[in-house]
């Protein structure tokens, strides 16, 4: 293993979602009955692009510890796959500074050049439409994982209908100071890498998935690498 | 309709489409630190009436006596009450009084040459974007265009009025910043070369118009043209020289600032001489301009502005292409030398920060003015005529396309090369938190705010409401406050355990610079259960 996969590794991310995902997988379990068996998440995860994390970083903020570690197994219904793969994305900003918003979900979550669609400064979100209503397990985004950043107020949202006015659930809310005017967010922020982050879908039924994002600690664009809705058809 | 009414409305046109690149939305950026200096120093001569020159930064003081309309038409009484509008919009009206300024010299440069110089000092985008900060630059280049045009309009006509109107021009180049020496020697050298160059190449104006004179002893035989007169010329130095007195001395309070603005050269000397933070290599404005990616994403150019002032060049040195317009050789051969001496000059100080290319692109400007008409002009058949036209219209309206991704998309993009050493968004965000946090404290904008960073600007700009705020380089021995606000650099100097009783986000302010802000917990506590309150509002969609 060359060391920046050893680098990366050791720096990779600690919990991913709100609650520890190994306690939250026994909760989901309890409360789907239509979960049926767990089985590990297949993630086909992207060679790891960056060594270390930035400078600076006091204890106690408002953000992920970095892990030792690779992430433990996700575990997940059987049958829930990647149902975001080629599904429509759409967009708060209608003239992306690079790449195209498909890139969203086109299946290629490296870090490599062309492989991110940034979107302007501010905040900004992408939409995936899954076509059908979804029980979704687990949504996977890799904001930009070329160098070490954090982003701001990542919010992920679930619902309905298209304008997300119907049956709106919120799955991950790290705004700490409710800048974006979304609620105020309780989880933590976090470091991207080449994991990206896990966010526990709960087994939660929706045809719509929408991201926030408003800036880096980098800039004040947003990118998206690729956004996977692990789900699988809603009974 | 008339020709000369289809230039008139041609020129108004430009003029309100230079006005729409710089007006609209000026709140827009994030305050520059440099801004929020100068808007503190601004508030300091507003509530104490008193203003004492600083030799060593700051500049001159009449950017901020020249804040005060609008901050009386705004209404505002304090600078908690002032915004980021009030005090660029001065600034984008001297951006767009520069094009205004162009009319007076209509008589040597002929309609389509002002019309050309007008359209690209319209959308050049460095022009409309220094216009949008709350800087001296684009007061500096308006002033230095006056004196340019007083001082033309004074040897066309023999009015001392002229005279006296440069004479106020040079003095609030001087009391608007140091670095006027460069433009008024640049000024001084191009007259004495034009002069030589004039005689030596034995041109004629045009006919039935009085050849140059030179310098007369007195006015007793009446105002003439093409003369300069002596008296004129001494009346008009001891008006400079009241001016810059009157500014630097803060209206006769101090009679120590106007010898310090001569003094100061020595500071501005060896700033320029090199060794700082702002060193660039001699290429660095003109690489600028010329061509700039710094990283995936948009490109940024000004090359045609550079281009067409070689082609002016051209028209300077051959004379041809002005030959249906009215004109002044000496004139057109000042703008060309003027403007390749400041170019010359402003790359060899090695000291270097983008805004200052402002003051040699209005020159190269309208040298490119001239270029364009040159280009034009020396097409022969008139379909090639057309398409040079649609040529250069086309760059124009790239020109104007990449100001307005500039200013209105890109305003803090560092691939933006005019984004020098900028905060990022995030400073706007911990504001707007800092505001919420004293909504429910019971001090309100009483609440202390402690903040420890040896750089701290633009903070001081966007914690103005706050009545208690404290800036350390070091952490201080008493270091409890509701909020602390710590450079991510110096958090780890903080004691230990500090952080226990604070719940700790972080906010960039520059890239790769974070602010930690510690808030005490009981406080953040009651904010949560404020914020828990509040229904989800609106998504504001990017606009």
């Amino acid at each position: 293993m060359s060391a920046t996969l050893i680098v990366a590794a050791v720096l990779s991310l600690a919990d991913d979602g709100a609650p520890g995902a190994a306690g939250a997988q026994g909760e989901v379990a309890k409360e789907s009955k239509a979960a049926g068996d767990l089985v590990p998440l297949n993630i086909k995860l992207p060679k790891p692009a960056f060594r270390g994390t930035p400078k600076h970083v006091p204890p106690g903020t408002n953000l992920e510890e970095p892990r030792k570690g690779p992430r433990p197994p996700f575990m997940a219904a059987k049958g829930a796959v990647n149902v975001a793969a080629g599904k429509p994305v759409t967009s708060s900003d209608s003239e992306p500074i690079i790449g195209s918003i498909k890139l969203v979900t086109d299946g290629d979550n490296s870090a490599d050049e062309g492989s991110y669609v940034e979107l302007g400064p501010g905040l900004q979100w992408v939409q995936i439409d899954l076509k059908e209503k979804a029980e979704i397990w687990a949504i996977l985004v890799w904001h930009y994982h070329a160098n070490a950043r954090v982003y701001h107020d990542v919010v992920v949202q679930i619902a309905d209908d298209p304008d997300f006015i119907t049956n709106v659930r919120t799955l991950f809310n790290n705004d700490h100071d409710n800048s974006s005017g979304l609620g105020l967010g309780r989880d933590k922020e976090y470091w991207e890498t080449y994991e990206g982050k896990l966010i526990e879908g709960k087994a939660a039924v929706a045809r719509y998935v929408r991201l926030y994002s408003k800036g880096s600690t980098a800039d004040d664009q947003n990118h998206y690498i690729e956004v996977e809705v692990y789900a699988r058809p809603a009974k | 309709m008339k020709p000369e009414h289809l230039y008139r409305l041609i020129f108004a046109l430009i003029v309100a489409g230079g006005l729409a690149l710089r007006l609209p939305r000026l709140e827009l950026r994030p305050m520059h630190g440099d801004e929020a200096v100068h808007a503190v120093k601004f508030e300091t001569l507003w509530q104490t009436g008193d203003y004492v020159y600083d030799p060593h930064e700051y500049h001159g003081p009449v950017l901020y006596y020249a804040t005060f309309p609008f901050v009386w038409l705004s209404g505002a009484q304090s600078l908690a009450e002032l915004d980021e509008q009030t005090l660029r919009v001065g600034p984008a009206l001297f951006g767009a009084g520069i094009i205004a300024l162009l009319l007076l010299l209509l008589d040597g440069l002929g309609w389509r040459v002002v019309l050309a110089t007008a359209a690209l000092t319209a959308v050049s985008p460095i022009m409309t974007f220094y216009s949008r900060y709350y800087i001296q630059e684009m007061l500096l280049a308006f002033f230095a265009l006056l004196v340019i045009c007083a001082g033309w309009r004074y040897w066309q006509t023999g009015n001392p009025g002229w005279a006296l109107l440069g004479g106020v021009g040079v003095g609030l180049m001087h009391a608007t910043k140091e670095t006027s020496i460069i433009s008024l020697g640049c000024m001084a050298a191009a007259l004495g070369v034009v002069a030589v160059w004039q005689r030596r190449s034995g041109t004629k104006e045009r006919a039935g118009e009085e050849p140059e004179k030179g310098i007369e002893g007195s006015r007793d035989r009446g105002i003439k043209k093409n003369v300069v007169v002596w008296g004129d010329l001494v009346v008009a130095a001891g008006v400079a020289i009241l001016v810059s007195v009157l500014f630097y001395s803060a209206f006769f309070r101090h009679w120590r600032g106007p010898l310090d603005s001569v003094l100061t050269y020595a500071t501005y000397f060896e700033r320029a001489g090199g060794h700082g933070l702002h060193d660039h290599p001699w290429y660095y404005y003109l690489q600028m301009l010329g061509f700039t990616h710094l990283a995936r994403g948009p490109w940024w150019s000004e090359g045609l502005i550079l281009g067409l002032a070689l082609a002016g060049i051209g028209v300077a040195v051959t004379g041809a292409g002005l030959s249906d317009q009215p004109r002044r050789l000496g004139l057109v051969r000042f703008i060309a030398v003027y403007a390749v001496l400041m170019t010359v000059v402003y790359s060899v100080i090695p000291y270097k920060t983008p805004w200052c290319a402002v003051q040699f692109v209005q020159p190269l400007i309208m040298l490119a003015g001239l270029g364009a008409v040159g280009i034009i002009s020396w097409v022969k058949p008139w379909p090639a005529k057309a398409v040079a036209a649609v040529i250069l219209l086309a760059g124009a309206a790239h020109l104007g396309w990449q100001a307005q991704r500039a200013n209105f998309r890109f305003f803090v993009d560092y691939r933006n090369p005019y984004v020098y050493a900028h905060p990022l968004g995030d400073v706007k965000y911990l504001s707007a938190y800092l505001e919420k946090l004293a909504d429910v404290h019971p001090d309100g904008y009483r609440m202390l705010v402690k903040v420890i960073a040896e750089d701290a600007w633009p903070l001081p700009w966007y914690l103005r409401g706050f009545e208690r705020v404290g800036y350390w380089e070091a952490p201080p021995a008493e270091l409890d406050a509701p909020v602390v606000i710590v450079a991510g650099d110096l958090a780890a100097s903080l004691p230990a355990g500090f952080e226990n009783d604070y719940e700790i986000s972080f906010y960039g302010l520059r890239p790769d610079i974070q602010l930690v802000t510690y808030v005490e917990r009981e406080l953040w506590q009651e904010f949560a259960r404020r914020q828990e309150h509040l229904a989800p509002g609106p998504v504001r969609e990017r606009e």
